[in-house]
C-alpha cells in the first residue's frame, strides 16, 4: 500500500514536470499551426529552426560569455531572422500552386540545418545555460524544478503575447484576414506577400524563444533533439487541429504531460510508441482537433 | 476613369474575355450584362488583378493598372465585392470593416511599430459610420460568418466602401435577395452615385440594372455586342438574340 502512495506520488509528479514541459511543445505547434493558417502550407523546417536559434545564442554565448537572460533573447531574435530567411528560400520564390514544392523545399531546409549543425559542432551536444536550475520548489511530498517553473512561466509570457497580437493588434487581425479569405484579404488592400513574411518572423521568433526554452530545460543542444521536436511539434498540431492556436497550446501541455506519465509507468524507450498510441487515438475520434466535433457527426 | 483596351484573357483555348474595350466615366453607373459564361466576372477579376490578364490594357484615371497586385489596385482607388460573399467569417463585424479601413493607412508609412502592433482599443470606434451604413451598428460584435445572406451582402458593401475607393466593382450584389431587398440596394447604390462614387455593376438582376444604370454594356462569349443607355439595350435586337436566342441561355 505504501509503495502504491509512493508511485502515486511520482506519477503525479511526473505528470507535473511534463506539464511544465509541454509549454515548450505547445509553442513549436503554435508555429507549424501559424503558418499552416496564413499559408495552407507545412513548413517542416520549423523545429529545426528554432533549435538552430538556440544553437546561434551558444555561438554567440562561445565569443563572449553571457548572462543567460541575454542568451535566451540571441536566440528569440536569431529564430525571427531564421523564420524570415526560410520564408524567402522555401516559400516566396517557389510556385505555391504545387503542393508538394514548398512541402519538399522545407525538408530540404530541415536538412540542411541539421547538417550544418552537425558539422559545426562536431555532434557534440552543447551545454546551454538556465536559469533557476538549483532551486527546487515544495510542496509536501512534491518538488517543482525552478529551470522548469522558469521554462514554463517564459513560455506561458511568449505565449500570452502571441495570443494578444494576434487577436489585438492590426497585424494579427490582417493575418487572420488573409488566413481566412487570401483573395478578399488582398482586395481589402493586404499585401499578402508582406503578411506572409511577418507571420513567419513572428513565428520564428516564437519557435526562438522555444529553442532556448528547450536547451534551457534540457540543460545541453543536440542534433538530436531536431527529429522528436519536428515530430512532437506536428503531433500537437493535428492533435490540436490544424490551424487552432489554443488547439495547440492545449495539446502542446497535453503531449507533454502524457509523454512524462508514460515514461514514468514503462520507460524513456517505451513512452513515445504511447504519444503515437494517443495521436491515433485522436485521428479516430477527433480527425478535426482537440476543439472540433467528435468524429462521424456533423 | 476606367478604361479597358482590347482586354483578352484566356483560359487554356477558351477565351473568357476576347478583346474587350470598355469606358466607364466618372460618377456614372455602368452596367455590364450577358448570359452566365459570357465573361462579366472574369472582367472583374482582370481589372482589381485577381487574374493575370492575357492581352490588353486597363487603365484608371490613366495610369496603367494592367499588372498591378489586387492590393495596389486598392490603394489606386477600385474596390469591390464578390459574387459569392468572401467575408472573413472568423471576424467579428467590425473587425471585417476596420481590415479594409486600415489597409491603406499602411501604405502611408506611419512607423513600422504603429503600422503593425498598434492596438485596436479605438479600433471599433473607427467603423461606427460603416456599420450604420450597413444596417449592422447592433451586431458589431457578432462573427461575420453567423450574419443572415441580406446582413453579409451589406457587409460585403460596407467593407468595400471602408477604404474609401473611387470606384466600386460589384460582382451581382443582387444575387439572392428578395424584392424588398433589391429595392434597398438600389436605394443604396443611389446613394452611392450621389457621394460620387463611381460603380461598374455586374447584375443578372433586370430590374435593378435598367432601373439604375446610367449605361450599360453586354457581353456574349468575351465580346462586347452593344453598348447604351438602358432603353437602347432593352430594344437591341443583338442583346434579345443572346439571351433568348440560339444559345438558349435565357436566364435574366
Amino acid at each position: 500500500m505504501e509503495d502504491f502512495l509512493f508511485d502515486l506520488i511520482d506519477l503525479v509528479q511526473s505528470i507535473a514536470d511534463g506539464l511544465l514541459f509541454g509549454t515548450t511543445y505547445a509553442m513549436i505547434g503554435i508555429g507549424f499551426t501559424l503558418i499552416f493558417g496564413v499559408m495552407d502550407k507545412l513548413n517542416m523546417s520549423y523545429a529545426a529552426a528554432a533549435i538552430a536559434g538556440a544553437y546561434a545564442s551558444v555561438a554567440a554565448f562561445a565569443l563572449v560569455p553571457l548572462p543567460a537572460p541575454v542568451v535566451f533573447f540571441v536566440a528569440a531574435v536569431a529564430g525571427g531572422v531564421f523564420g524570415y530567411v526560410i520564408y524567402l528560400l522555401c516559400f516566396r520564390f517557389i510556385p505555391l500552386a504545387s503542393p508538394l514544392a514548398t512541402l519538399m523545399a522545407t525538408v530540404g531546409m530541415l536538412l540542411l540545418i541539421d547538417e550544418i549543425v552537425v558539422h559545426e559542432t562536431d555532434g557534440m551536444p552543447q551545454p546551454y545555460p538556465a536559469l533557476f536550475d538549483d532551486v527546487m520548489i515544495e510542496f509536501g511530498p512534491f518538488g517543482l524544478r525552478g529551470d522548469l517553473m522558469f521554462v514554463f512561466l517564459v513560455s506561458v509570457v511568449a505565449m500570452g503575447l502571441l495570443l494578444y497580437l494576434i487577436y489585438r493588434t492590426r497585424l494579427g487581425i490582417a493575418t487572420r484576414a488573409v488566413s481566412q479569405q487570401p483573395v478578399a484579404a488582398q482586395l481589402c488592400g493586404i499585401g499578402l506577400e508582406r503578411t506572409n513574411a511577418m507571420t513567419f518572423v513572428i513565428t520564428g521568433v516564437l519557435g526562438g524563444v522555444a529553442g532556448a526554452m528547450i536547451g534551457a530545460a534540457v540543460g545541453v543542444l543536440s542534433p538530436l533533439l531536431t527529429l522528436p521536436f519536428t515530430v512532437k511539434g506536428l503531433i500537437v498540431t493535428v492533435i490540436g487541429g490544424l490551424g487552432s492556436i489554443p488547439g495547440a497550446i492545449v495539446a502542446g501541455l497535453l503531449v507533454g504531460a502524457f509523454e512524462n506519465a508514460f515514461q514514468f509507468l514503462r520507460g524513456v524507450t517505451e513512452r513515445d510508441m504511447y504519444v503515437m498510441l494517443l495521436l491515433f487515438v485522436f485521428l479516430f475520434l477527433r480527425p478535426g482537433g482537440i476543439f472540433s466535433r467528435p468524429a462521424g457527426r456533423d | 476613369m476606367l478604361e479597358l483596351k482590347s482586354l483578352s484573357k484566356h483560359f487554356g483555348g477558351v477565351r473568357a474575355v476576347d478583346g474587350l474595350g470598355l469606358e466607364v466615366r466618372e460618377g456614372e453607373i455602368f452596367g455590364l450584362i450577358g448570359p452566365n459564361g459570357s465573361g462579366k466576372s472574369t472582367t472583374v477579376n482582370l481589372i482589381c488583378g485577381v487574374f493575370p490578364v492575357t492581352a490588353g490594357e486597363i487603365r484608371f484615371e490613366g495610369r496603367d493598372i494592367t499588372h498591378a497586385q489586387p492590393h495596389v489596385c486598392l490603394a489606386a482607388g477600385i474596390a469591390r465585392t464578390f459574387q459569392n460573399i468572401r467575408l472573413f467569417g472568423h471576424l467579428s463585424v467590425w473587425q471585417n470593416l476596420w481590415v479594409a479601413q486600415n489597409a491603406l493607412a499602411d501604405r502611408k508609412s506611419a512607423g513600422f511599430v504603429k503600422r503593425w502592433f498598434s492596438g485596436s482599443a479605438r479600433a471599433r470606434d473607427e467603423t461606427g459610420a460603416l456599420l450604420e451604413f450597413a444596417g449592422l451598428a447592433a451586431k458589431a460584435d457578432d462573427l461575420a460568418g453567423n450574419l443572415s445572406f441580406g446582413e453579409q451582402r451589406r457587409l460585403e458593401l460596407a467593407r468595400a466602401l471602408a477604404a474609401k475607393p473611387k470606384m466600386l466593382l460589384l460582382d451581382e450584389p443582387a444575387a439572392g435577395m428578395n424584392m424588398e431587398e433589391v429595392g434597398q440596394l438600389r436605394e443604396r447604390l443611389g446613394a452611392l452615385r450621389e457621394d460620387g462614387k463611381t460603380i461598374l455593376l455586374v447584375e443578372h438582376v433586370m430590374e435593378l440594372v435598367m432601373g439604375v444604370t446610367d449605361r450599360i454594356a453586354v457581353l456574349n462569349f468575351g465580346q462586347k455586342i452593344a453598348e447604351g443607355t438602358p432603353d437602347e439595350i432593352q430594344n437591341d435586337p443583338l442583346v434579345r438574340e443572346a439571351y433568348l436566342g440560339t444559345s438558349g441561355q435565357g436566364d435574366a
